[in-house]
């Protein structure tokens, strides 16, 4: 009897306990989608009344100071610029990554440990260097040349991502298709890219999601006109009075692409080949 | 079709001599294993023929051509693995015309090259499948169908039979030697069993630690090995060895132990004396050379195991272990006292310093 009662206690116990945790966290995704579709607030938590008004800015300009844009401008910049950024991001590491796992050349540890040290690195540190480099190469205020540079903040833990994808290839894979007629470059391409889907999924998420959320580089590096979810969110905060429900609104359509991303790259991160037979 | 030498060929890994200067001629046709335990080499020299490695020293030449420096892709051979290394993620169909693909062969031939490999193999039905759908035999058949369709010049197989269960191994073993000899194209193959390299192999190059200890046909390794190590590797149950000196009296050649003394036949007495160079030799015995029931030797039965095609029995002479082959059947017991006898003629005698044999 007691020892049940004890086996009962120490399940709500640590029900108890993890809900403690949980609870700051689902208090502010809980009030974030209140706001968001709440049209007036009680004590500025509790919503009288449901609706879309927040989300006027939709198909209406979103102004601040003089200027103004559309929420499709700024979502359709982002998206430029996210993409572009994760698509360098995955073909150099994909690259990278195939040629240090597979090719023996000098320095190839030193290179390693470098990359890793510069993912220590913080990125706003290279702010200053980073101006400079796109003045000179004509890449400033520019959303591709801009990109780049944001790219370059996630190649170096990016490339061990992919070495470790292609590490797991076993190594006889491929000798056979160079028996079979292919150079490097076909080997990488023709049969390990196509065995490492999950892993050029899983770089480009990594790459996208950064340079989605990405606001120091954006802020310093693009023109104020050129404004991305990131800028334009941090502006509507600058003004005088801030509309909370407007920008929990803002920021919920600011959650969505990376989630649709998401669920359109699920199926290839959880497709993993697999290799038969002893010793691969 | 194309012949094979291997000149002076050396792989070293830093210090490490994986391969040290073998010299080996393979000629057109020829069905070869490359037999030896692990680490003998076997494989770096099947990669360094493949054109993975390049070799350290020496050549690698295709009928008279040198091809250290050609790559893989440009060698036109054909290769399966052991672990048959198929694309994981092609059907069946796509992994036997990728080296068409890769070659550039138009399309409308993949088909009837491919049903041709095929049906060879019988893997036909299998073309939809893709790898993980097949069992180790069927895609070891693929794998197979892969490395043909090519047509290759060279096949080269690194230890094909080692992921199959033992029944199949004996199957395909007597399939594959069928088919190499149907389609006559070079082979080169490695194992480290030497049963697979006796049974299917036209001549087999055994190797340890890197140097090729002898090569020769299945039955030249047999009833003549070089070495020591040939003699003890190649046969099961192994040959028996035992350290014994020479004596000369009265101008015959004796071999004696503590245990018995025996002359040596005329033939063998003959190579002896121009071979050795010291008394100290050590004398191999096959298991079945020797015979139970008659002879001068006297020996104690330690154990028998009846393997029904013949029984193995274990006996002591004094401190000597002797393992002999005696028919089915054969009824002994336990600590019985036994005479037997060497087949004269087919005994081996090595020498105990550079472990060579005496006898050739």
């Amino acid at each position: 009897m007691w020892a049940r009662a004890r086996q009962w206690w120490n399940k709500v116990a640590s029900y108890l306990v993890l809900g403690a945790v949980a609870a700051p966290f689902l208090t502010m995704y809980v009030s974030f989608f209140l706001r968001a579709f709440g049209k007036r607030m009680y004590l500025g938590v509790v919503p009288k009344e449901f609706g879309f008004a927040n989300f006027q800015f939709l198909w209406r300009p979103i102004a601040w100071g003089l200027e103004q844009t559309t929420v499709w401008t700024a979502l359709g910049n982002t998206v430029f610029f996210a993409v572009t950024s994760a698509l360098a991001v995955t073909i150099i590491c994909m690259l990278a990554g195939y040629a240090l796992s597979r090719i023996e050349f000098r320095g190839k540890n030193f290179f390693l440990v470098l990359q890793l040290f510069l993912h220590a690195v913080p990125g706003q540190i290279l702010l200053i260097a980073i101006f400079f480099l796109l003045f000179y190469i004509k890449l400033l205020h520019k959303i591709p040349g801009v990109a780049l540079a944001r790219a370059s903040l996630e190649i170096p833990l990016g490339i061990w991502m992919a070495k470790g994808f292609f590490d797991g290839i076993p190594w006889d894979v491929e000798r056979s298709a160079m028996i079979d007629g292919c150079t490097r470059f076909q080997v990488w391409y023709r049969v390990f890219l196509p065995l490492v889907k999950p892993g050029i999924a899983a770089v480009f998420i990594w790459g996208f999601l950064f340079a989605w959320h990405d606001f120091i580089y954006v802020y310093t590096l693009l023109p104020g006109t050129i404004k991305l979810m990131s800028t334009l969110i941090q502006s509507l905060l600058a003004t005088e009075v801030i509309d909370y429900g407007y920008l929990a609104a803002l920021s919920l359509i600011y959650m969505i692409p990376p989630l649709l991303l998401f669920v359109f790259l699920q199926r290839a991160l959880l497709r993993v080949p697999v290799f038969g037979g002893k010793g691969v | 079709m194309m012949r094979i030498s291997l000149h002076n060929l050396s792989k070293y890994f830093g210090d490490v001599k994986a391969v040290d200067e073998l010299t080996l001629q393979i000629q057109e046709g020829e069905f070869v294993a490359l037999l030896g335990p692990s680490g003998c080499g076997k494989t770096t020299t099947l990669l360094t023929i493949a054109g993975f490695y390049r070799p350290t020293k020496g050549e690698v030449r295709f009928s008279d051509r040198v091809v250290n420096d050609l790559p893989p892709r440009e060698r036109n051979i054909g290769m399966v693995f052991q672990s048959y290394a198929l694309y994981p993620h092609m059907r069946v169909f796509d992994n036997i015309t990728f080296p068409l693909k890769i070659k550039k062969v138009p399309k409308k031939h993949w088909g009837t090259k491919a049903t041709e490999v095929a049906k060879l193999l019988e893997i036909a039905d299998l073309m939809d499948r893709v790898p993980g759908q097949l069992s180790g035999g069927q895609q070891q058949r693929v794998a197979l169908a892969r490395s043909l369709v090519k047509e290759p010049d060279l096949l080269l197989l690194d230890e094909p039979l080692s992921n199959l269960d033992a029944k199949l191994r004996i199957t395909m073993r007597a399939e594959l030697k069928r088919l190499q000899k149907d389609l006559g194209i070079t082979t080169i193959f490695v194992t480290h069993d030497q049963v697979e390299a006796m049974t299917m192999a036209d001549r087999i190059a055994l190797l340890e630690g890197g140097r090729l200890q002898q090569v020769g046909s299945p039955e030249e390794l047999y009833d003549l090995p070089a070495t020591l190590f040939v003699a003890g590797f190649i046969g099961t149950p192994p040959m028996n060895f035992v350290e014994v000196s020479l004596e000369e009296v009265e101008g015959r050649l004796f071999v004696t132990t503590e245990h018995f003394r025996f002359p040596l036949s005329n033939g063998i007495a003959q190579k002896v004396h121009r071979m050795a160079t010291s008394r100290e030799v050590v004398l191999g015995v096959r298991p079945e050379d020797i015979t139970i029931g008659q002879g001068k030797i006297e020996g104690e039965v330690y154990v028998v195991e009846p393997l029904g095609r013949d029984t193995l029995v274990t006996l002591r002479i004094g401190a000597l272990g002797f393992k002999v082959l005696a028919p089915p059947r054969f009824r002994v017991a336990i600590g019985e006292r036994v005479q037997l006898a060497f087949s004269m003629e087919r005994i081996q005698l090595f020498d105990k310093a550079t472990e060579r044999s005496l006898l050739l």
